[in-house]
Parts: C-alpha cells; structure tokens; sequence
C-alpha cells in the first residue's frame, strides 16, 4: 500500500477546531459547575436526603426533555461520517476536511407534499487532491455509513463537490448509479476497504 | 561378575543403582582396597570394542568412579593422566562428562584447560552431527573452562576463536544457543578479534531475525525475547562490527514484517549505545538517511517511536564529553541534514508531516545540551520568520505547538524551577530570543479574536512551559503571564466548551507550584474582590466560578491556608448581617472550604487546631444560637447550609489529635454551648431544635469508635434508653423535615452500627422487634407509614452491616413486609432494599463505620434464592382460576426489591447466581410501571449491561435466554408516542441500545477458547440477527439525540461483529 499512496502530505485540521455540537444550556450552566469541582469528591446533599430510588427516577427537568423533539440535522449527519478514516491515512475525513459542515444539506426530498416525511441528505466530498483515485471509495465509504445509520425515510446522495476533482462527473456518475453501487458492494475487496475505514466510527 | 561388568549392565536402565556401585568402588579407590590404574586397566577389552555404545558405557563408568571420589583425593598426576585419557577417548560418551568433573577439582591447571580445549576443537569437527544433549555437553564444558579457566583459553587467542565458531556453526537448538551466544561474547568482548571480524559477526548474525517459537508447555522456558537479547548483545559487543552490522540491520528494515522491523531497530540502538562515539558518528547520517522514512511514513506507531529512541541515542553518543559547540562537531555534522529536513517539514507545519517532523526535534534536542544548542540556532530564527509570514491562524498555531516541542526538551535539558539538580553550566540558548517569544505568545494568547480558542490554548500552553522554565523569565514576565490567566478568567465571557479557561485554570495551578508568590500578589485579590459580601439575587452568580477557580488553585500550602482565612472571615460577616442573602452563599463558600481540605492530608496539617477552634467550634456555638433564636440571621437554619457545615466539621474532627476529640464527644448535643438544650430526651423540641441534629450526626461520625465520653452510651440503661427515643423521632416525625429526619435515621444507625458493644446488640434487636409486625408465615394486615418503614431498614442496615447474629432473621422479616397485602407497604419497602447496601457518606468506612467484608455476599446469598422462590410461587399461583390468591403488587415488589439490591453488589458475586437470576431480570424487563418510574428497568439494564460487558454473549447462551433477552431489550428501545403505562423513556431506550450494543461487540467466545474451536461455532446472536437490524433501523428515527446515537452504535457493531455462516470456499 505504502508505495501507492498519492497524497503524502495532507493539511490536517485540528481536533479541536471541528465543528461540534454543544450542550451547555445556559439554564444548566451554574448547576454544572457546582457538580464538576465537588462531584468527584463529595456527594451533593440533594442525593442523599432523597432515598436510593432517587438516583433512578426521572426528575422533572428530565421530563420535560422528553417531550423536546430533536431532528436530525446537518450536525448528527457529519458527526456520522466525519469519523471514517481516509484509506490511505489513519486520519479521519472529518480532518482532513474531506467532508465539512457547510457541504452538508437537507432536504424535503418531495417540497411539494409538504407532510411527506421523505428527506434527502446531500454530502458534498472534498478530495485532499484533485486527481485522488480513491475519491470513489471515500463516496461510497459516506455512503455506507449513512445508509447503516439513517431511517428508511432519508435519500442519500453522496457526490464529490464542483470542481475538486479532474474526473469529478464521472465519479459522481459511479456513486449515483445505483446498480453500480449495489455491485460494488458485492465485491468482497472493496468491502473490506471500506470495513476499515468504518472502524473508528464512535 | 565384575562391578563393571554389573555397571554395563545396569547403566542404561537404573541409574541408581549404577551410580551406587561407582561409589562403592570409589571407596574403594579411597580405602586404598585398589587403585585407580586398576580400575583403568578393567576398562581393558571395552575401549576398543567395535560397538561405540559399549565404548561409551565403559568411559562413563571411570568418569562415575571419578565423580564419587572426595574432590582432593587425586593427584596432580592423577589428574594429568585422566585429562590425557579422556582427551584421547574425548568422542565416547562420558568423556566430556569426565573432564568437566576433572576441570572443577582444584588440582586442574591452566595447561591442562588448553590441552581439553585443544582437543574439544581437534575431535568436533562434525559437532553437529551429534545429538542435541551431546552438543549441550560440549558447549557447557567450553563454558565451564570460560569461567574457570579464560586466561588459557585467551592465550590461545586465534585458535580458540575459530575452534569456538566451528564448533559452535550451524547450531539451531535455542537451549544450546542460549550458551553459545554468551560464550561468543566473551570472545568478542576479550579476544583480540581483528583479523576475525567477519567470521565472528557472520557467525551470530546469520541468526537474525529470531524467529524462534517455543513449543506450547515448553519445560525449559526460553523465550524468543531471551534469545533476541543475547543475540542483540553480541551484535552490540563491539565496534569492530560495526561496517558490518549496521549497513545489514538497516538493510532489514525493508522488510516486510513489522516484527523483524522491530527487532532490527532494538539491535540498531543496542549498537548505538554500545559502539564507540567515533564509530557511532561515521554511521549516523547513513543511520539517518533511512529512519527517516520510518518516521516520516510511519508504518506502525511503535517503529516510528523506535526510530526516534535511535536519532535521540545517536545524539546522547555524540555529545559525550562535548563541552563546546562548534560547526565542527561530528554532533553538528549529524544534525544539519536532520535540521534541515525538519525545516523543510516545517515549512507548511499545518500538514501531515509536520507531527513527525516535531517529534523528530524533540527526540534530538532533548538528547543533551549542546543539541539542544545546535537545534535552537538553526531553527528558531527560521522558524520565527515562517511565522511572521504566516497567511493563517491555523498555520499560527501549528508553529506555536512546534514551539512549545522544543520547549519541552528545554526544560528536559535545563529543568524547572522546582529541579534539584545542578543546571548545565552553559546559557539557555532560548535566552535570546526571549521577547521574541514573550511578544508571539502573548499576542496569540490576549491579541487574536476571543473565539479563535485553539491557538489561544496552544499559545497558553507554550507560555506555561516558558514560565516553569528553571531561570528563564524573571518574576514579572511570569506575573504578566499570570495576568493574562486572570483576565481570561475574570474578564472573558465563556467561549463553547471553554477549553480556555478550564486550560487557564490548570496554568494557575502550575504555576502555583512554582511561583506561589505571584498567585498570592496577583490572582488571589483580583478574584477576592469579586466576591460579593452577600448574594443579594441581583446580579448572576458569579462568585460560584471565583470560588472554584480558587479552590482549584490553591493546592500549595501557603495559598490554602490565606483561601481558608479569607473565607472564613467571609463567613463569618455574612452571618452578621442581618440581611444576609440567599443561603446559597454562604453554603458555597463553605463547600469551597470542605473541597480544598479534602484535597489535602489533615491530619498532617499543623493548623488544624486552629481550623478546630475557628470552625468547628465557633460555628456550632453560631449553629446552636441559631436554633435557640439569638442570632442575628438564619443562615445556619438552613438544612442545605447545615449539611455542608456538617461535613466539614466531619472532617476536621476526624483528623484531630485524641484529646480534643473527646471534647467533641461531650458536646455532640449540646454543641459547645452549655445552656443549649439539647435534642435527645427532651420531649418538646421545636424543629429549629430537631434540626442541630444534622450536625450532631456529622459530629458522631467522625468520632472513634472507642469514643468513652460521648453523652447517653456508657450503660446499656442510657443506651437503650438512647435508642428507643431516637427511634420513636424517627418513626413518629411526620412533621419533619426531610433532612433532619435522615440525620436522626443516621444518628440511630451510627450508635447502633458503630458504638454499641455486642453484648448489647439484642437492644438494637429488641427495637428493630418492636417496629416489625409480628413475624408469622402469613402476612398481617398492619399498615406501616414510610417513617416506619425507614426506620425499620436503617437500623436493619446498621445490624446487618456488622454481621450481627440476628441478620438472616432481619432479612427474612424484611422479605415478609414485601409480601404485606397492603400495597403502601410492600412498595415503599421493596424500594428500601437499595439502601441496605448502598454507600452512604455518613455510615462509611472513612467514618469508621463497622462494615464487615463479607456483608454484601452474606446478604445477596441470603435474598437471592428466597426472593426467586415467592416469584416462583406468585407466577405458578397466578393462573387464572387462582388468581384472586396473590395480590398484583407482591411480584413488582419483590423485583423492585432484586433490582435495588443488585444495584449495590459488585458484579463478581453476581456471575456464579446467573441462571438463577436470569429469569428473574427478564420478568423485570417485563414489569409494568408507570411511567415516570422506570426505577426497576433501568436498574435491571444496568445489571445486564453488567454481566454482558464482563462475560460476552456465552453465558447468557449458556443459560439459554439469548432470544428472549433479545427480544425484550428490542421491546425496550422502541418509542412508543402517548402510551401511559410502561413508556419507554429515553434514558431506557439507551439503556437497551446499549445492552443490545454490548451483545454483539463482546467476543463471544471471551478469548479462552481457541481460535479453532471458535470459527467451527456461530455465533449464538446469529438466528435474531436480522430481526434486530430490522427493529434497530426504526429506532433509528427516535426523537431524541442520544438513542438514535446509540441505535447507530449498536448497529454497527450488529452489522459488523455478528459474522454470517462462514464462507463456503473452505
């Protein structure tokens, strides 16, 4: 594999720097820091006042999240795919700013029934290079994950982004063919490929 | 017949026997009945028998006859004659054995070594033709005179050389090579071996790479790793090798196996440490030249890091004895090419190969100081230019990290403030550019937009090495640092997940270490002065942060104890005031006081006296005034406020010396104040009054269990009397409030668990009888309010922990109050049985508590089987024509009370119960509860979570459930819009992915059966694979976040980990 690797020396974005979702409400802000600096060490009195049924029972606050509805959106789309590992680097799409944030889109797949629970997921691939052989496996590596992780009701249309590849339309032309795609998939090699580059999917 | 004709006889057969009739011929010998020429002269007719076995018995009986003899017995001469015989006979067996015993007598001479050597290498030349334990003979002779006797075998110098590697070519048994490689050591180490380099390293090296396997059950025990470090260790011998080892161990790093890769570079650094400096420089660049690709296109983590070991052993080799930098240095030689790569790298620092290129730094400067030198000049200055040129943040950020790489190995060469070692003589080579730095880092740190969080927390880093740096900023450059910290901290609003402050924090705490001083003058009265004197509800609560960046800060001593005063005069204005504020104020500040001893050892601290009188008993004095009335606010009213003062006080009183602890324990009640009325016996409390409690309590605990003084406990009169008014508080408190009801629960189960003296346990036993309703097969009507049932199991708690004789009978009472036809009775009691074993702060092993080890197994197997038996019964009874028997309630109730208690036991005692508990949990599984109260489940998903993770899918197989398992954690997962009863909440639903996820991603086969027996077996997952995909792929549009993440995960691991039937192809 060592000798066929065509991009050798990628930029690699930070960690820290990915797009992330955060969960601190702002009504939840001063309880937390109270448990961060003394939950380790102590219990807060509220725990223990309560008998031991407390630790399980739904508080309030829980509940009413529970009525909260939370659609899928672009971010739960890139936290899916942006862990797959690049197959030629053990670096992950998401840092090697194959796949971003902004290239992903979703879509009422039928706008004009406006009940229709039917969405199409657009990901748009960024290859590290243009002439990257390897842009179709990434395409179908998305692909795949998607498919393992989304409902019934989500279209997905993986393609490589306007003019970041030198054979883009063709392989957008693979990755929309779906018998092609359902023959790839068949091809015991290629699964494997992709199997791994799965693997760090958390 | 002869004794040696018997010999012959007996030889092969009964060794014994042989050996004893060679003894009794060397006494013989000895008591001169005949004599040694005679014994040589029986041999006669056998030495030159056709037959070789025949020859070979025969010598091995002189050689017998030798070995019994006294070691002072023969004679110079003797031994000069038997040498000689045995030299000559020296290819029939039991010769070898002859000299060996000849050589260890202290007759043996010098000349006498070299004739055997001599004739060790005349006669072997065919060596290995012979048998493994033949050869084995050999080379432990030529040890045995290695150790005894190297000067004569040195003396042969050339001879003995080639002699040793013929007799040793060609030698494959990794025993005997064991032997071999230590003996050509040796010879490498002393002889002269110049005229022999070739033939000594060919002879070891044709052995590279090790591929040796020891046979399973292998009785000898040699390890691949033993024969790699001996061979390694003669390669590594001498620099003579080196134009030969070092061009064929670079050479294998084109191979294709990571482990002969490995073993390649071991040897390589093995070579670098141990060849001389001047032979190590001639190859350092060719050694260079090829693990830079190892780095750069690191194949494996490990060999990356092997190569890096090597550069950095390379530079250590080379900068021996070096005490002035120069151009000229082989060392500077080594490392331009190095520099310059590294340069080239660095150029765009963002990308790749930066990361290697970095490490590659850090491997060769942190080698010593002159490198460290040499690296600093020929890369700071250009690397500062890139980064004045730099177009991004991102590429900003990535030179700052380079940075803080050689910032690192600064203070690896020079240390920290805090080193004890002596500091290198010569000038930190960073000194020059120190404004240089100070200006990037700063300006990255304070200058950039406040969101650009990642190279402000890499410039963040950088600075804090720079300023932990032994000599290198003066005072005030740290204190701007720690200015800036403070800014962050006071200034800034929070930015995302704040990485920045939680990374500015962590800096004050460094530096705190270092330079205490600065944290006391600058960082402590900015962030006091944010404190306000009360919380009056107007602004948001800001001092809850202050509070905990200090307590996090103040780790070194002299900073703790300013935190602690300043505090407590805090405190003890507010309580003051007359318009305090809200108690949350003051309860933090005390929280801040409780979580910064607890990070300390107090009982070592010299100040707890003081902390004693100003806390313990000043505030319980105020505590006590508050109750009766006379103070000035209501703030130590506050049952929250009481809670966190009364753990404080627990721990101070636990840490003070014996003397004031028993004054603690005279004033439990009265609280240090003499006129206080106290709570026990008096028969009209008011709640003010009831509530002291709660620090009585906190106060009992942290008291030793040999306490004389404390009040009520010195007769089992007092005592029992002590008991039954505590238990008729906790049963007849209707009216309290929650708090001082568990302070008086726990108060009872202290004395009982932790002060009553056996002999008087059938007190606690008797009260226990008074609550319970009499014990008789049938369950009676009695109605028990949620006081009584309280009761009932704390103080059952308290007897049960300490293994009381009555436990088994406590328990079987409690079971009984699960059976109660009353519904109210039987569910508060089945969600009591949590509590039994479940941790608690105050009744703990820290507080001393009586808690014997075997209490949890002592319980769990007392339960288990009687709580399998009733849900046995209830389910048979259950059948529709007897239905009206058992009340729907009774079969929750005792599940509720399985899941309470296997909550509180380790998994361990779990596993050996599981067939009998499996059923049991999957009913659990099943149990309708209201929503809202999903108690039961979860605690069953936890369990099960439990048992998958630590034992697989086996065991559940082995016990037959895995499709009903499946099949009800599926159930589990779904969401289900607008059902009332028996909703999935989200939290179950996870719970359920979860355990779904465990299933498939555990081996099934846990590793301990071989790979063999597991690819002939499916996984038992299999038949529900396709039913669980289907059901999973729904769950995966749930409405909430976090299940559709874990139905991700645990289809994934479905998809991936439960393999169709193999192949067919094989």
């Amino acid at each position: 594999m060592s000798s066929e690797i065509q991009n050798v020396n990628p930029t690699i974005l930070n960690a820290a720097d990915l797009p992330t979702r955060l969960r601190t409400l702002e009504s939840r802000k001063s309880h937390s820091i109270e448990s961060a600096l003394f939950a380790g060490t102590l219990f807060s009195p509220g725990d223990s006042i309560d008998l031991p049924i407390g630790s399980y029972s739904s508080a309030g606050s829980d509940s009413e999240g529970d009525l909260l509805e939370e659609p899928i959106d672009e971010q739960e789309i890139y936290d899916l795919i942006s862990t797959i590992s690049d197959p030629e680097h053990p670096i992950s799409l998401g840092a090697l700013a194959v796949v971003s944030l902004p290239d992903i889109s979703i879509k009422q797949t039928l706008p004009e029934v406006h009940e229709s629970p039917l969405r199409t997921v657009t990901v748009l691939i960024t290859p590290t290079i243009t002439h990257c052989s390897l842009a179709t496996v990434i395409g179908l590596g998305v692909r795949v994950r998607l498919e393992q992780s989304l409902p019934p009701r989500f279209r997905i249309d993986a393609r490589i982004k306007e003019g970041t590849h030198s054979t883009g339309d063709e392989v957008n032309k693979q990755l929309a063919d779906k018998e092609r795609v359902a023959a790839a998939l068949e091809n015991g090699t290629l699964m494997g490929v992709i199997a791994k580059m799965l693997e760090t999917c958390q | 017949m002869s004794a040696l004709q018997t010999f012959l006889l007996v030889v092969d057969h009964d060794k014994q026997e042989a050996k004893k009739i060679a003894e009794r011929i060397a006494q013989d010998v000895e008591s001169k009945k005949t004599t040694l020429i005679e014994v040589v002269q029986s041999l006669g007719e056998y030495l030159n028998d056709e037959d070789p076995i025949l020859r070979g018995r025969a010598v091995s009986y002189l050689t017998a006859v030798i070995r019994a003899l006294p070691p002072k017995f023969l004679s110079r001469q003797q031994i000069q004659v038997l040498t000689a015989f045995f030299c000559d006979r020296i290819e029939d067996a039991g010769a070898i054995a002859g000299l060996d015993t000849l050589q260890k007598l202290d007759r043996f001479n010098k000349p006498l070594a070299e004739e055997v050597a001599q004739a060790l290498f005349g006669h072997f030349p065919d060596n290995q033709s012979r048998s493994q334990s033949q050869r084995f003979q050999v080379y432990q002779l030529l040890n045995e005179l290695m150790s005894n006797y190297r000067a004569a075998l040195h003396g042969m110098g050339d001879n003995s050389l080639t002699g040793i590697v013929d007799l040793m070519t060609g030698e494959k048994d990794p025993r005997n090579l064991m032997m071999v490689f230590s003996i050509l050591k040796v010879v490498m180490v002393e002889w002269d071996v110049s005229n022999h380099v070739e033939l000594l390293f060919d002879s070891v090296y044709n052995y590279f790479p090790i591929t040796f396997r020891p046979p399973p059950n292998d009785p000898y025990g040699i390890t691949a790793q033993d024969l790699k470090d001996r061979l390694q260790e003669c390669i590594a011998s001498t620099s003579l090798f080196a134009p030969h080892s070092i061009p064929a161990l670079l050479d294998k790093l084109d191979s294709t196996s990571p482990n002969v890769k490995k073993d390649a570079l071991n040897a390589l650094i093995a070579c670098i440490s141990s060849y001389d400096p001047n032979t190590v420089s001639t190859h350092s660049i060719t050694i260079w030249d090829a693990l830079k690709f190892e780095i750069l296109n690191a194949q494996e983590e490990f060999l990356s890091e092997l190569s890096l070991q090597a550069l950095g052993a390379i530079t250590k080799r080379l900068s021996e004895g070096v005490t002035e930098v120069s151009d000229k240095l082989p060392l500077a030689q080594y490392l331009l090419p190095i520099t310059r790569e590294c340069n080239d790298q660095l150029r765009e620092p963002q990308q790749k190969q930066a990361k290697p290129a970095q490490e590659i730094l850090s491997a060769v400067s942190a080698a010593s100081v002159v490198a460290f030198i040499l690296v600093v000049q020929t890369m700071v200055p250009p690397l500062l230019t890139i980064y004045q040129e730099a177009d991004g943040i991102a590429k900003q950020r990535a030179l700052l990290e380079t940075f803080s790489v050689l910032f690192d190995s600064a203070v690896t060469v020079f240390g920290e403030w805090t080193s004890r070692e002596p500091e290198p003589a010569v000038e930190n080579p960073l000194l020059e550019f120190k404004d240089q730095f100070s200006d990037i880092f700063g300006q990255a740190l304070m200058g950039v937009i406040k969101e650009e969080v990642s190279i402000r927390v890499s410039a963040l880093k950088g600075f804090l090495r720079l300023s932990t740096l032994r000599n290198y900023f003066q005072e005030n450059e740290v204190g701007l640092f720690v200015q800036y910290l403070d800014e962050i901290l006071l200034k800034e609003e929070s930015v995302g997940r704040d990485d920045l402050k939680k990374e500015a924090i962590a800096a004050l705490a460094e530096i705190s270490k270092y330079k205490p001083r600065l944290i006391m003058d600058i960082t402590f009265p900015a962030f006091v002065a944010t404190l306000p004197d009360a919380d009056d509800g107007t602004a948001p609560a800001t001092y809850l942060t202050t509070l905990e960046t200090l307590a996090q800060i103040s780790i070194e001593k002299e900073i703790f104890d300013t935190l602690v005063r300043r505090l407590i005069s805090k405190l003890t204005f507010l309580l003051q005031k007359e318009q305090p504020g809200s108690s949350a104020y003051p309860r933090a500040i005390l929280l801040t006081i409780l979580y910064v001893m607890s990070q300390r050892q107090m009982d070592q601290d010299h100040n707890i006296e003081l902390y004693y009188d100003k806390i313990v008993v000043t505030l319980c004095r105020s505590v006590a005034a508050t109750a009766s009335g006379s103070a000035k606010n209501t703030i130590l009213a506050d049952a929250s406020v009481l809670d966190v003062f009364g753990r404080l006080c627990n721990l101070i009183v636990r840490s003070l010396p014996r003397p004031e602890q028993d004054e603690v324990a005279q004033n439990i009640y009265t609280l240090f104040d003499d006129s206080f009325l106290i709570v026990p016996f008096s028969k009209s409390a008011p709640d003010n009054h009831q509530r002291t409690m709660i620090i009585s309590t906190y106060l009992l605990a942290a008291l030793p269990s040999d306490s004389a003084t404390i009040p009520y406990t010195d007769t089992p009169e007092s005592m029992s009397a002590l008991l039954a008014d505590l238990t008729e508080r906790c049963c007849s408190t209707a009216g309290l409030e929650p708090s001082t009801h568990l302070a008086l629960l726990r108060h009872l189960a202290l004395i009982t668990n932790k002060y009553l003296p056996k002999p008087s346990l059938p007190l606690a036993t008797a009260q226990l009888d008074t609550l319970l309703p009499s014990d008789q097969p049938i369950p009676t009507t009695t109605v028990l309010t949620t006081s009584q049932i309280k009761t009932i199991f704390w103080l059952s708690k308290a007897l049960i922990l300490r293994l009381a004789p009555a436990t088994t009978q406590i328990l079987t009472s409690l079971l009984h109050l699960l059976s109660s036809p009353d519904a109210q009775t039987s569910t508060a009691a089945s969600r009591s049985f949590s509590l039994l074993l479940g941790p608690d702060t105050v009744l703990s092993p820290t507080n001393g508590a009586n808690i014997r080890l075997l209490s949890k197994q002592r319980i769990f197997t007392t339960l288990i089987p009687l709580i399998s038996q009733k849900i046995r019964e209830v389910n048979t009874s259950s059948t529709p024509e007897s239905s009206s028997q058992t009340p729907p309630h009774i079969k929750p109730a005792h599940l509720t009370a399985l899941s309470g208690i296997l909550s509180t036991i380790p998994p361990e005692l779990v596993m050996p119960e599981l067939p009998t508990l499996l059923p049991l949990l999957l009913q659990s599984l099943d149990l309708q509860t209201p929503s809202g109260e999903d108690s039961v489940r979860a605690a069953t998903l936890e369990t099960l979570a439990v048992i998958i993770r630590e034992n697989g899918v086996r065991v559940i197989d082995e016990c037959g459930h895995v499709q009903s398992l499946v099949l009800r954690l599926l159930k589990t997962t779904q969401y289900s819009p607008g059902a009332i009863t028996s909703a999935n909440t989200p939290r179950l639903r996870v719970d359920a992915l979860k355990c779904l996820f465990l299933l498939a991603q555990t081996p099934a086969a846990a590793g301990d059966a071989p790979a063999i027996a597991k690819a002939g077996k499916l996984s038992p997952l299999l038949p529900v694979k396709n039913q669980v995909l289907r059901g999973l792929r729904m769950v995966l549009d749930d409405p909430k976040r976090d299940v559709r993440k874990a139905a991700v995960d645990a289809r994934g691991a479905w998809l991936r980990g439960v393999d169709d039937a193999p192949d067919e192809e094989d």
